[in-house]
C-alpha cells in the first residue's frame, strides 16, 4: 500500500477542523473544511501551478503557487528565480495563512461609537471614499493642504511611493515612514552621494543590493557584516546566497559586528559583540588603522576618489582649479612629482602624482587633502580607545580588520543597525569611506557594483519600473517650492529630501502644538503604527488631537482599533500583480487570487485622488494627466544626475497600473510588449532581458563612455567616488542635490541650523551605561527569521514557533538581576514599560539586552484581552524607545537602539497573551462560504480624464 | 532496496524555521504537532568565544526501528521502499512507538487519535520531487536521497566531508539513517554518535 500514499491519505483531519472563531469584530465563524489540503485521491479537480513572486518581506523570492478551484492550496519556491533559486522561507510559506486569515479586512468599514470601541459598519468603496474625500476637501478648504498627512511602512506588500504620490498630488508635504530615517534612508542616501550609483547600488544586502553575492563563482574571499544579518533578514534570498558562498571549497571568511550572536555570527571567523550604539567609534578606528598601516588601495584612491583633492578649510568644499587659473571643472591636488599645486582634470592626468595626505599652501591658505581631513578626524580612535568605547578586545578588532583588509577580494556589507541611532549619517559615510579606501568599487567580490549598465548601454533594458524604493516616480512635478520649505523637519534634516518624507518627531510636535501648523487628518497605510514608531505612547497620547484617521491594511491592528475612523481593506501579496526585476530577469508577480473587496494599495491612493479631483482639487486632477507630471526637467551637474524623474500619472484601473509599472517594456523587448505577454510566456522562467554575462560586468567606471570618449566615471559631481563628502555639507546648506520641485532642482533652501560634516564623527549614545541611572542595561534590537517588521503576528504556524517577545540576557547579567531563563520579565525605560520572556544566553554581550518588535493581535479581541491597549503595550519594545532629541543632523534619526533599560523578573503572564500552540487555532485559514468572491463595481475613475481636454 | 534518508548540513543551517513551516504546510500538520522540529544547540563556550548551531529533527529512519518492533498492530511498519511509516487505519493510539522512539520525533494527532511522523513526503518523491523541507530549505542545506547510491544528493554531500564532520543522533543499536554534517569550527556535536 505504500506506493499509493498521498499527502493526507492517513490524516484526513482538517487544518482547522471545527474551530470556532471569534474575530476582532466578532462576526466570523470558521466552517468545517480541509482548507488547503484536498486529497488528490478523492478530489479530481485540476491543480494549476501559478508562478508568482513573494512579497512577505522586502526580499522577492520566486514562488510556485498551487491553485485548485480558485483557492491557493500550496506554496513552494520556484527554482528559476536567480536570487532565491527555489528556496522559500517561513514568512513566504505563511502566505496562505495570511491570505485566508479570518481577521482579514474584507470590506471598507466606518467606525460606529467611540474610538477604541471596535464597532464597525460596512460601507461600499464608493461610499467610503466619497465620505473620506469630503472630509479631505473640507480640511483642504478650511486649513490648507498641510492639514492632511500620510504615512506608510515596510511590511505587508507596500509600494512605498503611493502615499508620497498622493501627498504630492494633494499639495501636502508631509508623509512619513517609521523606517526611513531609522532604516535605509541614511545608508541609501549616503551611497548615492558618495558612490553615485543607482538608487539600489549601496551596501545594504537586505535591500536587494550586493548582487555580487548571488554568484558562487564570485572571487570574494572575505566580508564584513556590519550590523547586517542576511541569514535572518531574508533567509531564502540573502540567507541562501550567504550559505552558498560559505559552502564553496574556499568558504567565506567573515567578520560579524553585532551585539547579538546572530545566525551569521555563528558562522563567522570573528564576532565583535560591540556595545549598541558605538559603531562609528569602531569604524573610525578601522579607518585610522588602515591609514596608519597603509592597507588602503593607494592607486585607486589617487585616481578614482576625491581623497587627494585639496580642501578649503573655511568652506569645507574641495578647491576647483579656477582658483589657480585653471578650469572650474577641474579640481586641485598637490603633485609630488613637481612639488607644486596642480589642476586635476577628469579622469586623471598621468603626469601627476597626486598626494593623498598632507596640507599644502594654495593662494596663501593652508589646504589639506580630503584624505588628511579624514585622517585627522579619526586620529584619536586607536585600537585601545575603540576597544574601551565599544567593550571589545583590541587584538580581536585588529584581527577583524586584517580579515577585511588583507584579502584581495573583500567587501563590507552594512546593515540596518546603525540607522537606528543619531550617529546614523556618520556610520553610513564611514562604511562607504572604508570601501572607497580599499578600492572595493565595481571590482570582483565587492558590494558596490553597477551591474546592468553595460547591457543598458548596448540598448538592452528590463523595461520595467524596477523594485527600488521610489520606482514609480513620485509626481515631483506637482511639488511646489513652498511645500519643500514647509515639510516638517526636512529642512533641518535635509537627507529626508531624497525620500520626500517628513521627520516623525517634528510631525508629532506639530500635531500636539499646532506649530508651525496643525496636521489634522491622517491617511495611514501600514500595519501597526503603535508597534512601529519610537516611543509609541507619545503617539497614542496625541490621537485625540487628530480629527480623522483612515487606516488601510490587510487586517486590523492596534492602530485600527485605537485610532481609525475608516478601514480600507488592502490586498495580500498573493492578490497583487506587478512585474518584478530580479537581476537580469523580469518575473511577473501574479494576481493568484483576489478575495472580498480588497484593493491594491496604489489603486487605493488613486481612488482617493480621483475623488478629490471630482471635488475640484486641481493637483489631483493634474496627477492623472501624463503631460502634467512628466516635464523631464532633469539636468547633470558634473556626473551627478539631478532633476525630476519622468513622472507616471495615476492609474485608472488595475490593468493600467500594471501597465505603468511595465511602462517601457515593449520598447526594449518587442517579444513581451504587455504584462500579459510576460505572464503568458515567461511566468515561470522569467524573461531574460540581458544574458547573465552581458549583465554582470565589473568596472563600468573605467569603460569608455561613447558620448564623451572618456571613462564613465561615477555618478557624482566630480565623477570620482567621493568619500570626502563635501556634497553632504552642500546638502545641509542648500538642499542640493535632492531639493526637487516644479522648478527643477533648487539650491536655495533655508540652511540647516548645523553644518553637516564631510567626514564622520562619533556621538556617544545620549543615554549610556555611564549615566549612573536606574537603567543599567543597553537595549538593542534586530530581526528574527520568521517575522518581517510588525507583520505575521497573526499567522498560527509562526506564532506557535515564537508566541511571545523574547529578551536576551547574558548569563552574567541574569545572575546580577535575578533573571531566570524562560521567565516573564518587565522591561522599563525612561519612556515606559513592557514585558517579554527571558532567554538567558551568552549570545548577547554583557551589559546589553536584545528584544525584537512585537504586538499581540489576540488582545484586540474584546473577549480575551484585559484591555485594548494591551495589544500594543504588552510586549512592544517601542514603548521603551526614544523619539526625542538628539537626532541625526543629516537624517533626523532618533534612538531605537543604544538606550538604557532595566529588567525585572515578574510572576505569570502579565497580559495573558497566547503562549500555547493551540491558542492560535482561531486564526487558521478561512474556507468555503466564509470567502466571498470579489464583486465587480462601477469604474471609480469614470469621470477622471487622462489627457488634457482639447 | 533503496536507503532513502535526509542529510542536513548544519554548517549552513541558520535556524530560519523554513523547514518546519514547509513540512506543516505540505502535510497539514496541526498546531502543537511536529513532524519536523528545529532546536537551537548552544551557545557552547564562554562569551565571547561561543559557538551555536541548529538541529532540525525528524524521523531518523532507523535501520533497526524500535517503533516497528514495539507496535502491537503493525501500524508502524517498513514499506517496500525501506521507509518507516505509520498506517493510520491500523494504529490504535497505544503510543508504545512514541515511548520506544529514542528521539521523540513522533507526534500525537489529537483529532485522529493516532501517531504521526515524517514520511519523507512520498507524495512528492514518487513524482521525482524532493520532500518539502528539502525543496524549500532557505539555506539549501537539506539533502534527500539513497545513501547507497553514490550519485544521490545525500551521498554526494556526505562524500565532501571527513568522517569526523559526519554525525548521527545517539545510536543505541537502532542505526539512524539521518545524517548531520557539523564541523568543529561551527559547533561541537552534542548528541552522541
Amino acid at each position: 500500500m505504500g506506493t499509493t500514499f498521498t499527502r493526507r491519505s492517513f490524516v484526513k483531519t482538517a487544518v482547522a477542523l471545527g474551530a470556532a472563531i471569534v474575530t476582532a469584530s466578532g462576526t466570523h465563524r470558521l466552517v468545517e473544511a480541509d482548507g488547503a489540503y484536498a486529497d488528490p485521491d478523492t478530489d479530481t479537480s485540476a491543480v494549476t501551478i501559478v508562478p508568482t513572486v513573494c512579497r512577505a518581506c522586502i526580499a522577492q523570492c520566486t514562488v510556485l503557487a498551487s491553485v485548485r478551484d480558485g483557492r491557493v492550496i500550496n506554496l513552494e519556491g520556484n527554482p528559476e528565480g536567480p536570487m532565491s533559486q527555489g528556496a522559500m522561507c517561513a514568512k513566504g510559506l505563511s502566505g496562505i495563512q495570511a491570505l485566508y486569515n479570518p481577521n482579514r479586512n474584507k470590506y471598507p468599514m466606518v467606525r460606529v461609537g467611540e474610538r477604541g470601541g471596535n464597532e464597525w459598519k460596512r460601507l461600499s468603496w464608493d461610499d467610503a471614499t466619497d465620505q473620506i474625500a469630503d472630509k479631505l476637501m473640507d480640511a483642504y478648504n478650511k486649513y490648507g493642504p498641510e492639514a492632511v498627512f500620510a504615512s506608510t511602512g515596510g511590511g505587508g506588500n507596500p509600494h512605498i511611493s503611493g502615499p508620497i504620490r498622493f501627498m504630492n498630488s494633494f499639495g501636502s508635504p508631509n508623509n512619513f515612514e517609521p523606517g526611513c530615517a531609522q532604516c535605509y534612508l541614511p545608508r541609501q542616501t549616503q551611497a548615492r552621494l558618495v558612490f553615485g550609483g543607482g538608487k539600489d547600488d549601496n551596501l545594504s544586502i537586505a535591500d536587494s543590493n550586493v548582487l555580487e553575492f548571488y554568484f558562487t563563482d564570485s572571487q570574494v574571499q572575505s566580508c564584513v557584516l556590519w550590523g547586517a544579518g542576511p541569514s535572518w533578514s531574508g533567509p531564502s534570498m540573502t540567507g541562501r546566497a550567504m550559505a552558498a558562498l560559505r559552502d564553496r571549497d574556499q568558504g567565506l571568511k567573515t567578520v560579524v559586528i553585532d551585539p547579538r550572536f546572530t545566525a551569521d555570527a555563528s558562522k563567522a571567523d570573528v564576532w565583535l559583540p560591540l556595545r549598541p550604539g558605538t559603531d562609528v567609534a569602531l569604524m573610525m578606528c578601522w579607518i585610522k588603522y588602515i591609514i596608519d598601516n597603509v592597507l588602503y588601495d593607494a592607486d585607486f584612491d589617487q585616481k578614482w576618489t576625491n581623497l587627494p583633492f585639496l580642501v578649503d578649510p573655511d568652506t569645507k568644499y574641495c578647491l576647483h582649479a579656477d582658483v589657480i587659473g585653471g578650469s572650474s571643472d577641474d579640481y586641485v591636488v598637490w603633485d609630488d612629482n613637481t612639488g607644486s599645486v596642480q589642476a586635476l582634470p577628469f579622469p586623471y592626468d598621468d603626469a601627476l602624482d597626486a598626494a593623498l595626505f598632507g596640507t599644502y599652501e594654495v593662494n596663501g591658505k593652508q589646504c589639506p587633502t580630503g584624505y588628511q581631513v579624514l585622517k585627522d578626524a579619526c586620529d584619536e580612535y586607536t585600537l585601545d580607545k575603540a576597544a574601551e568605547i565599544c567593550w571589545l578586545d583590541a587584538d580581536r578588532i585588529e584581527q577583524a580588520i586584517h580579515i577585511y583588509a588583507d584579502a584581495e577580494y573583500s567587501t563590507l556589507i552594512h546593515g540596518l543597525a546603525t540607522d537606528q541611532f543619531p550617529n546614523s549619517a556618520q556610520a553610513a559615510l564611514a562604511a562607504l569611506e572604508l570601501e572607497c579606501m580599499m578600492g572595493h568599487i565595481e571590482k570582483p567580490g565587492a558590494a558596490l557594483q553597477r551591474f546592468g549598465c553595460f547591457a543598458e548601454e548596448n540598448g538592452k533594458g528590463a523595461g520595467i519600473i524596477p523594485n527600488d524604493t521610489f520606482g514609480m516616480g513620485c509626481l515631483q512635478a506637482l511639488i511646489t517650492y513652498d511645500m519643500l520649505e514647509k515639510r516638517l523637519g526636512s529642512n533641518e534634516h535635509k537627507g529626508f529630501l531624497n525620500w520626500q518624507m517628513a521627520h516623525i518627531p517634528t510631525v508629532l510636535e506639530a500635531i500636539t502644538t499646532g506649530k508651525p501648523y496643525k496636521p489634522r487628518i491622517w491617511l495611514e497605510r501600514s500595519g501597526n503604527k503603535l508597534a512601529a514608531v519610537g516611543n509609541a505612547k507619545s503617539w497614542y497620547n496625541a490621537l485625540p488631537e487628530i480629527d480623522l484617521v483612515v487606516h488601510s491594511y490587510m487586517y486590523p491592528t492596534s492602530f485600527t482599533i485605537e485610532a481609525a475612523d475608516y478601514i480600507l481593506p488592502m490586498r495580500e501579496w498573493l492578490e497583487c500583480p506587478k512585474p518584478v526585476l530580479l537581476m537580469n530577469k523580469v518575473f511577473p508577480r501574479q494576481e493568484v487570487t483576489h478575495l472580498w473587496e480588497t484593493c491594491d494599495e496604489t489603486l487605493m491612493w488613486s481612488r482617493l485622488a480621483a475623488k478629490c479631483a471630482e471635488r475640484g482639487h486641481d493637483g489631483c486632477r493634474r496627477a492623472f494627466i501624463k503631460s502634467e507630471v512628466a516635464p523631464g526637467k532633469s539636468k547633470k551637474i558634473g556626473n551627478f544626475e539631478v532633476g525630476i524623474e519622468d513622472g507616471y500619472p495615476w492609474a485608472h484601473s488595475e490593468d493600467e497600473l500594471v501597465g505603468l509599472f511595465y511602462n517601457e517594456c515593449g520598447d526594449y523587448n518587442p517579444d513581451i510588449p504587455t504584462f500579459d505577454d510576460l505572464v503568458e510566456k515567461y511566468a515561470e522562467t522569467g524573461y531574460e532581458w540581458a544574458t547573465i554575462d552581458e549583465w554582470r560586468q565589473y568596472g563600468f567606471y573605467k569603460a569608455t563612455d561613447p558620448s564623451t570618449g572618456k571613462p564613465h566615471g561615477f555618478g557624482t559631481v566630480s565623477g570620482r567616488v567621493e568619500p570626502y563628502s563635501e556634497i553632504t555639507t552642500r546638502l545641509g546648506r542648500t538642499g542640493f542635490p535632492f531639493a526637487l520641485c516644479e522648478d527643477g532642482c533648487v539650491e536655495d533652501l533655508t540652511p540647516s541650523s548645523v553644518d553637516y560634516e564631510p567626514v564622520p564623527y562619533y556621538m556617544e549614545p545620549y543615554e549610556n551605561p555611564a549615566d549612573g541611572s536606574d537603567y543599567p542595561l543597553v537595549m538593542t534590537e534586530g530581526r528574527v527569521p520568521i517575522y518581517h517588521h510588525g507583520t505575521l503576528r497573526n499567522v498560527p504556524y509562526l506564532r506557535e514557533i515564537m508566541p511571545t517577545a523574547e529578551i536576551w540576557v547574558n548569563p552574567k547579567d541574569a545572575d546580577e538581576y535575578g533573571i531566570a531563563d524562560g521567565k516573564w520579565v518587565k522591561v522599563s525605560s525612561r519612556r515606559g514599560e513592557t514585558y517579554a520572556r527571558a532567554v538567558v544566553t551568552s549570545g548577547i554581550c554583557t551589559g546589553a539586552v536584545y528584544q525584537e518588535r512585537f504586538w499581540n493581535p489576540e488582545l484586540l479581541d474584546k473577549n480575551t484581552g484585559k484591555n485594548l491597549n494591551g495589544s500594543w503595550m504588552a510586549e512592544n519594545v517601542n514603548v521603551l524607545t526614544k523619539n526625542d532629541a538628539p537626532f541625526s543632523d543629516v537624517y533626523g534619526t532618533y534612538t531605537l537602539r543604544g538606550f538604557q533599560v532595566k529588567v525585572e523578573q515578574v510572576d505569570g503572564n502579565p497580559y495573558d497573551v497566547w503562549t500555547e500552540p493551540t491558542d492560535f487555532q482561531p486564526w487558521m485559514p478561512l474556507t468555503g462560504d466564509d470567502i466571498a468572491p470579489t464583486v465587480e463595481e462601477a469604474d471609480p475613475w469614470a469621470s477622471i480624464p487622462s489627457e488634457e481636454a482639447e | 532496496m533503496p536507503h532513502n534518508a535526509i542529510v542536513v548540513n548544519l554548517n549552513l543551517c541558520t535556524g530560519c524555521m523554513s523547514c518546519e513551516i514547509a513540512c506543516k504546510q505540505e502535510n497539514g500538520v496541526s498546531l502543537g504537532q511536529y513532524w519536523n522540529k528545529v532546536f537551537r544547540v548552544g551557545p557552547q563556550g564562554t562569551f565571547p568565544d561561543i559557538k551555536q548551531y541548529w538541529l532540525p529533527t525528524m524521523c531518523q529512519q532507523c535501520e533497526n526501528a524500535p517503533c516497528v518492533e514495539v507496535c502491537p498492530t503493525g501500524a508502524s511498519y517498513r514499506d517496500e521502499n525501506n521507509v518507516v511509516l505509520i498506517n493510520h487505519e491500523v494504529c490504535i493510539g497505544c503510543k508504545y512507538c512514541m515511548m520506544a522512539c529514542p528521539y521523540g520525533v513522533r507526534s500525537w494527532n489529537t483529532d485522529e487519535k493516532v501517531v504521526e511522523k515524517c514520511t519523507l513526503c512520498p507524495q512528492l518523491t514518487t513524482l521525482g520531487k524532493k520532500p518539502a523541507c528539502v525543496h524549500n530549505c532557505a539555506s539549501q542545506c537539506r539533502y534527500y536521497g539513497d545513501l547507497d547510491d553514490p550519485d544521490s544528493d545525500a551521498s554526494k554531500v556526505l562524500a565532501r566531508f571527513n568522517e569526523s564532520d559526519i554525525h548521527v543522533l545517539k545510536d543505541e543499536g537502532n542505526h539512524p539513517s539521518t545524517h548531520y554534517i557539523l564541523s568543529e569550527k561551527i559547533g561541537t556535536w552534542e548528541m552522541g554518535d
